[in-house]
């Protein structure tokens, strides 16, 4: 519908492309991540993202090791793991298993909040703030659970 | 995105021995003056990364005249002045008497500049919520300053500053030259070849106008598309809500004919996918619109063909 810029109109579009690429030489970027309020929108969604990269990483890691361990002599099998772990105090160990707990349930049930907003269902503002604090709250009291197992 | 840019212009600058030819990769864009040379190539920006003065390092303009029966509310505002570039950019701070100005932020803003201190620079127009002119981030949402309340507790301070992540012309004002090109890119008008069947209008039934409510009352403010971070990462290529919102109008208006090249338009990882359904900008519309919504709408409808 539209034809392809003419020459005049792209040596103009380039002369402002330039004067515009010469001023912003010396403005400064508005605040953004210090500033802007604290939101369960982007909160969550950063959580998520960050819970979900810890969650990777770490298997990618764990999986690298364990790969390596028997050529530089480490023991990384389950019984070993085991093992060791038993032999904490009973704190550190329920301590330990909520922290390694609490990124996986979340990540779990907001990939859930995610998967329903893909078939654009309960996005509008109320139901967003509504499933996110469900999100933390059986984040945590999940987290807590497994913990006890 | 500045490693690619650094590594781009550099693999650019080196025409006699090119650089490897990933470096040189063109990014996925339906923006014509970003084909060839992205604009942040040639310009960059002082970071935002170091904030500006705070206010506890920068005077306090007190009220003109303070009477004892006033309410005193302090507002920190985000000053800069391109006649002084090489100087940071700082929080000034001003005491206004909350009986003696309007209800909304920008009553104070107005009259901050027509009593205390006129190098005060914003855009207004309509004071009503209708132009979109005002639009900036008061006490860290975006809105616009005319249908944004004076929160009346004199014990809590109002921050304002400019839309976040926008290079700033001075004070408050946000460049949106690149916005306002996004949204000329998509196309925004009706396109159809067939004339109409009466040969007097193109028809349309109250379904299909309805499927438009929510959509055409955008007045491209900015808030949406500049509270998304996304959109903050990735300004060069990913559209914004707002624009998004303005495409799936045109996708869903059933007059229009052009539905499967505006839905190619969009098929790429940069321009519509680098939504990842934070969902900043229906929480801050100062309309109470939903581009997420419509968003996800649009790639509903991508995805089942």
């Amino acid at each position: 519908m539209s034809s392809a810029p003419s020459a005049e109109s792209m040596r103009e579009n380039d002369a402002g492309t330039s004067i515009l690429a010469r001023q912003r030489l010396n403005r400064p970027v508005a605040p953004h991540l210090m500033i802007y309020k604290a939101q369960i929108t982007w909160y969550l969604s950063g959580l998520n993202r960050i819970t979900g990269c810890l969650l990777s990483g770490g298997f990618y890691v764990f999986g690298a090791l364990y790969l390596v361990a028997p050529y530089i002599g480490w023991h990384l099998e389950t019984a070993v793991l085991a093992a060791a772990f038993a032999k904490w105090p009973a704190v550190l160990k329920v301590g330990a298993k909520v922290l390694v707990a609490l990124p996986f349930t979340f990540h779990s049930f907001n990939g859930v909040r995610h998967l329903t907003w893909d078939t654009a269902s309960l996005i509008d503002n109320k139901k967003v703030v509504q499933t996110g604090w469900t999100v933390v709250g059986l984040t945590v009291v999940s987290a807590v659970l497994l913990a006890f197992l | 995105m500045a490693l690619r840019l650094a590594s781009r212009r550099l693999a650019l600058a080196s025409a006699a021995a090119p650089a490897p030819r990933i470096f040189a990769r063109g990014m996925a864009s339906v923006l014509e003056h970003t084909k060839g040379e992205p604009l942040s190539t040639v310009s960059e920006a002082l970071s935002s990364s170091t904030a500006p003065t705070p206010p506890s390092k920068t005077t306090t303009i007190k009220e003109p005249e303070p009477e004892k029966s006033s309410k005193i509310k302090t507002f920190h505002i985000y000053r800069w002045n391109p006649d002084e570039p090489s100087s940071k950019p700082k929080m000034q701070s001003y005491t206004l008497d909350l009986n003696k100005t309007g209800p909304m932020m920008l009553d104070a803003l107005i009259r901050i500049k027509n009593e205390v201190d006129p190098t005060l620079t914003f855009r207004r127009s309509c004071r009503e919520g209708i132009c979109g002119s005002c639009a900036m981030n008061i006490d860290g949402v975006n809105t616009l300053a005319c249908l944004c309340r004076i929160p009346t507790e004199t014990t809590k301070e109002s921050r304002i500053y400019p839309l976040p992540h926008t290079y700033v012309v001075k004070d408050l004002v946000p460049d949106l030259t690149q916005f306002y090109k996004q949204y000329k890119s998509i196309k925004p008008y009706l396109q159809r070849s067939t004339p109409p069947p009466d040969g007097r209008e193109y028809r349309q039934s109250h379904e299909d106008r309805r499927k438009l409510d929510g959509l055409y009352e955008c007045i491209l403010c900015a808030c949406c598309s500049t509270s998304c971070p996304s959109y903050w990462w990735n300004q060069e290529e990913y559209l914004g809500p707002a624009v998004l919102l303005q495409s799936y109008r045109w996708i869903a208006d059933s007059r229009d004919e052009k539905t499967e090249q505006r839905k190619d338009a969009l098929n790429n990882s940069m321009t519509l996918y680098r939504c990842h359904t934070i969902l900043n900008c229906s929480r801050t519309c100062p309309k109470g619109l939903n581009p997420a919504l419509a968003i996800a709408e649009i790639k509903k409808s991508l995805a089942f063909a």
